[in-house]
This record gives C-alpha cells, structure tokens and sequence, in this order.
C-alpha cells in the first residue's frame, strides 16, 4: 500500500512538474512559428487562388451568383485557415501583436463572408463597399505583422481572383 | 502641324504648370507609407494613385499614375544596394507613345534640368523626385536628394522610359532607362531599369516617387501617354485593381517586393 501511494504521489509530481513546464517548452520563437503558420497557409491561400479565379470577371460580367459561390469558398478557406493557425502556440514576446492580427482576421473572415451574401442577393454596390473595407482591413492586418515576414499568410489581393 | 498640348511647348507650360499644381497637390495630401512587407530586415514600400478616380466604363481615359516606392531597413542600418527596379502597371491601363517625340538617351548625359529639358522638353513624361545615400569607402555614407525628369525614349529599338536624375549637392546627373515590357499575372506592362550599369556601386536607393502624366496631339487627334478605364458593370460604381508593383533586386541576389490595389470610380 504505501509503495502504491508512493508511485502515486511521484506520478502526480511528474505531471505537474510537466504542466508547469509545457508553456515555455512549447512557446515557439518568432521563426519557428513563422514557418511553422507559413506551413499552413500556403495550401490555404494557393486552394483560395484557385477558388476565386475570374472571380474579378464574374463580378464584371454581372454573374453575381457565380462570383457568391467562389466567394463562399474562399470564405470557408479562410475560416479553416485562421481557425488552425490561431490554434498553434503563440511567442511569448508577441501574445499583443498577433492578438490584435487576429482580430483583423476575425474581420477578414467576416467581411468575406458579408461579401458572399450581398452577392448571393444581387446587391452589387454593398458587396463592393465590403471589397473595400476588406482591402483596407487585409492591409492594416499585414501591417501589424509586418516584421514576421509572412507570405502566405499576409493578405494579397492578387490572390482574390 | 503636331502640337503637344504639355510640356515642351511654351503655349501649353502656363496650363500644365498649373495641371501639374493641382496633380501634385490632390495627390501630396493624405498619402500614407502605402502598402508594405517586410523579408529579414528589410522593409519594402509601395504607395500610388491613379488620376482622376473617376474613369469611362467603356473605353479610356487619360490618367495620371504616380507611385511611391521605397527601402529601409528595420534596424536602419545601411541599405543593401538595389542593381534592378520592375515596375508593374495594370494590364487595364495602356501606354501610348505614337506621335509622342523621342528623346535620346546621349542628349541627356551630363545635362542639367534645365538643359534637359530644352533638349527633350516634348518628350516629357513625367517628374518625380529620388532620395538615396551614397556610400563611397572610407567615408560615411551621405544622403543625396534628387530631382527626377522622365522622358520618352528608345533604347536598342525598344520603348523606353528614361529617367533623368539631379542632384545639386553634391552635383550629379544620371540617366537611368527603363524599358517598358510586357509585364506578367496582372500587370500588363512592366518597367525594368539595370541600375547598376547605369549608376555603379554608390548609391544605395532609398525612395522614388514619380507621376507619370502627358497630354499631346498627334495628327490633330488629343492623345494620352497614359489611359484606363474603370471597366465595371452599369449595376455597380466603382471597382477594385492591382494597380502597380514594384520588385527591388539587390545585390547578393535577394530580391523584395510588393503589389498595391486601388479602386476607381465609374462615370
């Protein structure tokens, strides 16, 4: 019995010595987690290429209801994408930058999907006031994290059809 | 009788100066550092506009395009030097040189501005102005400040932009070409410069700025360097496009760029 209570007592030790220390050994530095989101992203903003192209057309055309669906994907695209990144551990040193570029990706996210539902509803001039606010969000949130040296996950607007 | 309507002609500087007042001044005010990225130290910026935002859906108009581009290093330490400038404009917009004089690149070497543009004043283009440092050994590296000329040219046959540099102090003029190719993905039209050939080792770039605007007649028709539209649905008013990006290489082979997008109004 008390062999028992010992062993029982040196695995809770263990673990919680693990659990205090599993932050600092999993905080990443700043190009570990670089790479590790660049990683992500790029199937990401590659598959959202390929969903919006001639989408820019589309809308030039009139085919609101063409451009939505592409919209859409690019949408869900960019749901995944920021659900999985915001998922990977964080540098100690930059928790208040990337907080607030997550924000904006938040807003991304939500402008995308804002886009997609004035174009399903044929309203041309309210999806094209959104592509706006989402250009100027895009570049606001590069900006933020401009000194990480993101590609594939900074806005480009080239990649939007 | 051809008769440019800008520049070089004595008639048309009174009008083009004070076009030129209202261009500079609309586009001086509220022009942020632009869009930007950043590759290890080094920080890459791009700004620009197209004038007037208000463009014809269905054929083209002329415009102005200006761009601010730039380089700086994050920790501000001397800047690698650029050896090569692409500059991208959308394949929307189209370049018109017929009827416009040429100016050869030989009347501008060593040429003041002013000498420069009595000698190639109908084929002006555009102004702008430079800043760069130049480091020379065993000296610190000293900031020069340039005025910049742009004019229509040749170079090997082809279509050319030279850009025609000055700087007071200390004296100096150098003449950069940049061909005009066609451009790749959005951007139409690219201009390329070599600036190594054309500048040596010195000068390390720090920004550029340069409105490209002309106006002339050819054969009694009005015609514009620069043209675009605004090709958006009659359902919508305004529309979004990449309007230019700039591509530094730098010596050692690294490369930086960035790309901007920009909305025009439909009239």
């Amino acid at each position: 019995m008390p062999r028992l209570i010992l062993i029982s007592f040196l695995a809770f030790a263990l673990a919680m010595l693990a659990a205090a220390s599993a932050p600092a050994a999993v905080a990443p530095t700043r190009d570990e987690y670089v790479e590790r989101l660049e990683t992500i992203c790029k199937p990401d903003a590659q598959a959202t290429q390929r969903a919006m192209r001639g989408a820019r057309a589309d809308v030039r055309a009139e085919r609101l209801a063409v451009a939505a669906s592409k919209f859409a994907k690019a949408s869900g695209i960019f749901g995944g994408t920021v659900e999985r990144i915001s998922a990977v551990p964080r540098p100690s040193g930059d928790s208040t930058r990337l907080g607030k570029w997550f924000t904006y990706l938040k807003r991304q996210e939500s402008y995308l999907r804002r886009i997609t539902a004035q174009l399903r509803a044929g309203s041309g001039i309210q999806a094209q006031r959104l592509t706006a606010r989402f250009i100027h969000n895009g570049n606001l949130a590069n900006n933020v994290v401009l000194a990480f040296g993101f590609d594939y996950c900074s806005f480009k607007f080239s990649r939007y059809g | 009788m051809r008769r440019p309507a800008c520049p070089g002609h004595p008639a048309g500087r009174a009008v083009c100066f004070l076009a030129a007042l209202v261009l500079f001044g609309v586009l001086g005010v509220g022009l942020a550092d632009g869009e930007r990225a950043q590759r290890g130290d080094l920080i890459v910026s791009l700004d620009g506009e197209i004038t007037p935002l208000r463009l014809p859906r269905d054929h083209r108009a002329p415009v102005a395009v200006h761009v601010d581009a730039g380089l700086k290093t994050s920790d501000g330490s001397l800047l690698p030097r650029v050896t090569r400038i692409e500059l991208g404009l959308p394949a929307q917009g189209v370049i018109s040189t017929r009827g416009l004089p040429v100016c050869a690149l030989r009347r501008l070497r060593d040429a003041k501005p002013a000498e420069a543009l009595a000698a190639c004043g109908s084929s002006l283009i555009g102004r702008g102005d430079l800043e760069s440092f130049v480091a020379v050994p065993h000296q610190d590296p000293f900031p020069v400040r340039a005025r910049l000329l742009a004019f229509n040219g040749r170079v090997d046959g082809h279509r050319a932009v030279l850009v025609h540099s000055y700087s007071s102090d200390p004296p100096t003029v150098a003449v950069v070409p940049f061909l005009i190719r066609p451009g790749a993905g959005r951007f139409g039209t690219a201009l390329v410069a070599s600036l190594s050939s054309a500048l040596g080792p010195w000068p390390h770039l720090v920004r550029f700025r340069v409105t490209l605007f002309r106006r002339f007649a050819h054969r009694g028709e009005s015609r514009s360097y620069l043209s675009a539209s605004c090709p958006v649905p009659p359902s919508l008013t305004a529309g979004f496009f990449s309007l230019a990006r700039v591509t530094f290489s730098l010596a050692g082979g690294r490369t930086i760029g960035v790309a901007i997008a920009r909305g025009c109004r439909a009239s």
